[in-house]
């Protein structure tokens, strides 16, 4: 199993996802719109030793990685598929027209980046069923970080609760398979519902890393945040914390101290600023004992 | 006549059309203990390896006249297009099942109409897919607002925005004919429905509506007046850039104060305290809220309001948002409709 860094630097804010405020929302999509600015936080975090990124498939956060000169230098945790950017599509072209229409936003530069193999995957999607379809999308997604060293790859949370709620296993053995035998590459598994999924994990005995919501307040710790504790202290599944900050409402003292002594392997948090970068991710590392190659 | 079940009891689910919010209902029903999924329809045969593919277990139907001869349902949610919403009901209500409609409930008032006369004289449960009344911000605000913490209420300003349209556009779903209209049909409804929970009915409203991107319209904007002397405004659009989500903003001044609602927060201004609010700012974040959802899919509201349903079929009880609010909710965008084209105020009284 690989070893993840004690903490670990999120994308959230660069897509422009906020909890707090309308405001906050757009001015990190404002902001963040410029990668220069993306860039700079990373060059931040790495200087602080925070090296390892976990990030979606999003125009900005990618041209940041092109720009930044020591981006080979990180490791990546790509979430994938972009669920939501198919999802915003999806009422008008379907799900398999969303695909086909990101695909087509793709410049020649990239393409040439990409390969060959992953765009000539794009065109096949139609005649597909769900789970080649799935391929695809990983395949598709994951092409844009092969120039970068990717530690491991997480499943997008809707994708795994929906496997979960549809109580379909056969789904993330093809998203385990796929990672193991395909990609060299290990698999993890978002979540926004730990303390339901976890259970089921057992069941189907099934033991990988899970990145789930966890914070002092309990925001987004489902089904509640009595059963998510219980889970992550006796279940001995290894956990990456994330909304450490309960979206905003923390500070960083406040949240890494709460989830310094719980039985976590690392914990990833979202920074808006240069300043914020230096001061959120000092007081992690303190508290998470962390201390960077 | 039906009674209420034994809470050992199954509600036996089916959901019509699975397009994107089928998908997620499916999901949803999944997960609440009181359901058991027991069949899936869509017009389209294919879909029939989506449902083997995601391991759901129920058997699929592209004919539904075979799906109700072989199985045995007790409710189901409508999530295809919204101009089936009403043959589909006509249906369903026939074979005495209780309903979810997804929103809005029909593509015209008319249909609206229909579907709310099916519900007459049967002893059905119907429910709408306006999430906004399960979000706990919008439940706390109107706590606040039916206990009068606020006192009288004389004016309130919303909007609704979301980041999608930003093309000529084509499909189902940019056909007058068939989605009924756009943007205020389709994303002011959410918001509507929660200034009729939050304040009634209006008396009268004055519309405007901008079509740039299909023959629906992208924006529109209304004063709505009520009876008790309250006057709103309401603004939506799904062509303003840097809305990832649909996000609204109420901001409501009364007597004793005011109160800003949005996605993120709720803002209470208090001159004089009251229900132990105190006086001056109270401020609520969403994150601040209990966790009182089971299952998160989709987002905040959708496996409450899914829940929600299921309880009134066991409980012979009306769900938070029927299909009664749901024709109100088309009513008011009616005449929002209404008084677009004609370019006078529209009193809801002859909205009918």
């Amino acid at each position: 199993m690989v070893t993840l860094d004690r903490l670990i630097l999120g994308s959230n804010a660069f897509e422009g996802v906020s909890y707090t405020s309308r405001s906050q929302s757009l001015h990190y999509l404002e902001h963040f719109g410029n990668p220069d600015n993306v860039v700079a936080v990373l060059a931040a975090a790495h200087s602080l030793g925070v090296k390892t990124f976990a990030l979606s498939n999003t125009e900005n956060v990618m041209a940041a990685l092109e720009k930044f000169d020591r981006s080979k230098e990180l490791t990546l945790l790509p979430v994938i598929p972009n669920v939501y950017e198919y999802a915003r599509d999806a009422s008008e072209k379907g799900v398999l027209g969303s695909v086909l229409e990101k695909a087509k936003r793709i410049n020649m530069y990239q393409k040439i980046r990409l390969g060959l193999r992953a765009l000539g995957k794009i065109k096949s999607v139609l005649s597909k069923d769900v789970f080649d379809l799935l391929v695809e999308l990983i395949d598709f997604e994951l092409a844009a970080f092969r120039p970068y060293k990717i530690g491991a790859v997480l499943l997008h949370g809707q994708v795994t609760d929906l496997a979960l709620s549809s109580h379909n296993k056969g789904l993330l053995d093809l998203f385990f398979n796929l990672m193991r035998d395909e990609h060299g590459l290990e698999p993890m598994l978002a979540t926004h519902n730990f303390g339901t999924l976890v259970p089921q994990l057992m069941e189907w005995g099934i033991k990988v890393p899970v990145m789930a919501p966890l914070n002092k307040r309990g925001f987004m710790m489902k089904p509640n945040p009595e059963a998510c504790l219980k889970l992550v202290e006796e279940a001995g599944y290894p956990v990456i914390a994330k909304k450490v900050l309960a979206g905003g409402r923390l500070t960083p003292e406040e949240g890494f101290g709460f989830v310094a002594d719980k039985k976590i392997i690392s914990a990833v948090v979202g920074i808006g600023s240069v300043p914020e970068a230096y001061h959120s991710l000092s007081v992690g590392k303190q508290a998470l004992k962390f201390t960077s190659a | 006549m039906r009674f209420p079940l034994e809470k050992s009891k199954k509600i036996r689910v089916g959901v019509l059309g699975l397009g994107k919010m089928g998908i997620l209902h499916t999901a949803l029903v999944n997960m609440i203990p009181e359901a058991r999924l027991s069949a899936l329809y869509d017009i389209d045969k294919k879909l029939a390896q989506y449902v083997e593919d995601a391991g759901l277990n129920v058997p699929f139907y592209a004919d539904l006249d075979k799906m109700f001869s072989e199985v045995e349902l007790d409710a189901v949610f409508l999530c295809g297009p919204t101009y089936t919403n009403l043959p589909l009901a006509r249906a369903c209500a026939a074979r005495g099942l209780d309903i979810f409609a997804e929103k809005p409930l029909a593509h015209s008032f008319g249909a609206a109409k229909e579907m709310a006369a099916l519900s007459s004289g049967r002893k059905l449960v119907h429910a709408t897919g306006y999430l906004l009344s399960h979000w706990c911000l919008c439940k706390t605000a109107k706590k606040i607002l039916a206990e009068g913490v606020l006192g009288k209420v004389f004016r309130y300003r919303a909007s609704i925005y979301i980041s999608e349209v930003f093309s000529r556009k084509k499909g189902w779903f940019y056909s007058r004919e068939k989605s009924g209209g756009g943007a205020v049909l389709h994303i002011a409804s959410h918001l509507i429905s929660l200034l009729y929970l939050y304040f009634g009915q209006a008396r009268s409203v004055f519309g405007r509506t901008q079509s740039v991107f299909s023959e629906v319209e992208d924006s529109g904007t209304a004063l709505l007046e009520y009876a008790g002397g309250l006057q709103g405004t309401l603004d939506v659009s799904w062509s303003i850039p840097g809305y990832r989500l649909a996000y609204i903003n109420l901001t409501v001044e009364a007597e004793n104060g005011s109160l800003e609602l949005t996605n993120d927060d709720l803002r209470l201004y208090l001159q004089k305290p009251a229900k132990g609010y105190p006086k001056e700012w109270t401020h609520l974040y969403r994150a601040d809220m209990p966790s009182v959802s089971g299952f998160d899919l989709g987002g905040e509201g959708f496996y409450e309001e899914d829940k929600d349903f299921i309880d009134s079929c066991l409980d012979r009880r009306k769900p938070v948002v029927s299909w009664s609010e749901g024709l109100e909710v088309q009513r008011i965008i009616e005449a929002i409709y209404r008084s677009a084209a004609s370019g006078q105020a529209v009193a809801l009284k002859e909205v009918v």
